[in-house]
């Protein structure tokens, strides 16, 4: 009977630690709400990442987004308290490279600031790229961080 | 209580653990479910690589509220004979019909909650509800909270999360559980209904801006188009790979130059930087076009909520 409570038990611990790592794989729902309605732009989409430092895919998130003509937009970028100056959020394409000459970013590589939002006005429909990353150098266990799209208007 | 007792305690509260585990323990706020290997959506032809291609589609398309979103920027007023009567999930009895009416439903949801007509909404959630459930994604679908926010009518920004997130969810878990086939089957009925939606409003209220902005559909409809060719060996996905054929050879003809343009835009804006784009696009789109892929458009969008 010792022998079942203890093997049981150390397989419950083992799920437990388990679980407990997916449900703190991303942002919780709470935090993509609260990114998503702060501002009076028109939530889109969202992108909901966790971040580690150690292997590279695992310090940065990418996504593909279409976005249209004439269609002025917001990128918002939400972490956990602390995180504000770890996490970088930048829009760009094979033309304008993440770490040469993004579209857009939360970070200014000239002036070294950050921003928890930029926008950006669209002039050709097409595929793009979204990435969050952990800054270089920045050493982080484990965080999450999200970026929300929204629609603040047309620029017809 | 003795030694025993408490062992069976014990052992009784670990299997809680375990069943807490396999049942709901693994969700967060985005249940997963075991989906069954012989779903009628399951396709075993979509191989890894074709799961990699519609997920790239299906996730970087746009959200089913942005079409409405820009109409109502554009000042154009809203109106109910732009949408498709929810009655029609009556007659859907394939899981890739109901896909497709999921996206199309979405769509008019997304333009319901943008132009705030909540007195409508339900009759359209308890549609997409009722499909969801069939296609057993109906658990990211919280009808209830819906149903208080429309009847509430006080939280626009909630009820547009809500719906745009619920879709996403739903679309992600299709993908998840290599049933791609009826995630793109949902953008599809997004776009479509969208691309309806832009058509039928230039009819009636012809601008230059909407003339441009169908044309420039181009560029989504490509992508899709090659999507939808992935499973060109599915007999539904047949039927609409034909009717787009009709969309596509319209396309073919509209053309899209580029050119540089120098920013109209101030570089910061309430503090929040702003970019805009050196290049734009001049889409070349003729009257004569336009009016064909209005009459293609309303066919295809018709017959496919029909079929």
């Amino acid at each position: 009977m010792k022998k079942i409570i203890l093997l049981t038990s150390l397989l419950s611990g083992v799920l437990l630690i388990f679980t407990s790592y997916k449900l703190h794989a991303q942002c919780k729902q709470q935090m993509v709400y609260a990114c998503a309605t702060k501002g009076k732009s028109i939530y889109l989409r969202d992108f909901n990442t966790k971040l580690r430092s150690g292997k590279p895919n695992e310090r940065t998130a990418r996504w593909t987004v279409v976005l249209n003509k004439d269609a002025h937009y917001r990128f918002n970028l939400c972490t956990p308290e602390g995180y504000e100056d770890k996490v970088i959020m930048t829009l760009y394409d094979s033309q304008h490279p993440e770490k040469l000459n993004p579209y857009g970013s939360t970070y200014d590589m000239k002036t070294g600031k950050h921003s928890d939002s930029f926008d950006f006005i669209c002039r050709k429909s097409g595929m793009y790229y979204v990435s969050i990353r952990l800054k270089e150098g920045v050493k982080v266990k484990k965080t999450c961080a999200v970026g929300i799209l929204s629609f603040v208007g047309s620029t017809h | 209580m003795g030694k025993k007792g408490f062992k069976y305690i014990l052992l009784i509260v670990i299997l809680g653990v375990f069943l807490q585990f396999f049942t709901n323990g693994c969700n967060d706020d985005n249940d997963i479910v075991e989906i069954p290997k012989d779903l009628p959506g399951n396709n075993e032809k979509s191989n890894i690589k074709n799961r990699e291609v519609v997920e790239q589609i299906v996730n970087s398309f746009p959200s089913p509220v942005e079409v409405a979103a820009i109409m109502k920027d554009m000042e154009v007023p809203f109106s109910k004979r732009y949408l498709a009567d929810p009655s029609i999930i009556d007659n859907y009895d394939i899981n890739n019909k109901k896909a497709f009416g999921l996206g199309i439903l979405s769509a008019d949801l997304g333009y319901l909650n943008v132009y705030e007509r909540t007195t409508l909404i339900i009759e359209y959630l308890t549609a997409i509800k009722r499909l969801a459930d069939d296609l057993r994604v109906g658990h990211f679908f919280d009808f209830q909270s819906f149903k208080r926010l429309a009847t509430n009518n006080d939280n626009l920004d909630s009820l547009v999360f809500l719906s745009v997130n619920s879709f996403s969810n739903m679309n992600q878990h299709l993908q998840d559980n290599a049933r791609g086939n009826l995630s793109l089957l949902m953008v599809t009925g997004v776009w479509l209904e969208g691309l309806y939606l832009m058509t039928q409003v230039y009819k009636e209220h012809p601008n230059e801006k909407l003339k441009e902005l169908i044309g420039d559909q181009k560029i989504i409809f490509t992508i899709l188009y090659q999507g939808l060719k992935l499973y060109s060996d599915d007999e539904y996905f047949k039927k609409i790979l034909e009717e787009f054929k009709k969309i596509n050879k319209i396309y073919s003809q509209i053309t899209i130059t580029y050119e540089k343009v120098e920013p109209t835009y101030k570089t910061t804006q309430s503090n929040i930087p702003v970019y805009e784009q050196q290049e734009r696009s001049v889409i070349n789109v003729r009257e004569q076009q336009l009016k064909d892929l209005t009459k293609i458009t309303s066919q295809i969008r018709n017959k496919l909520i029909n079929l």
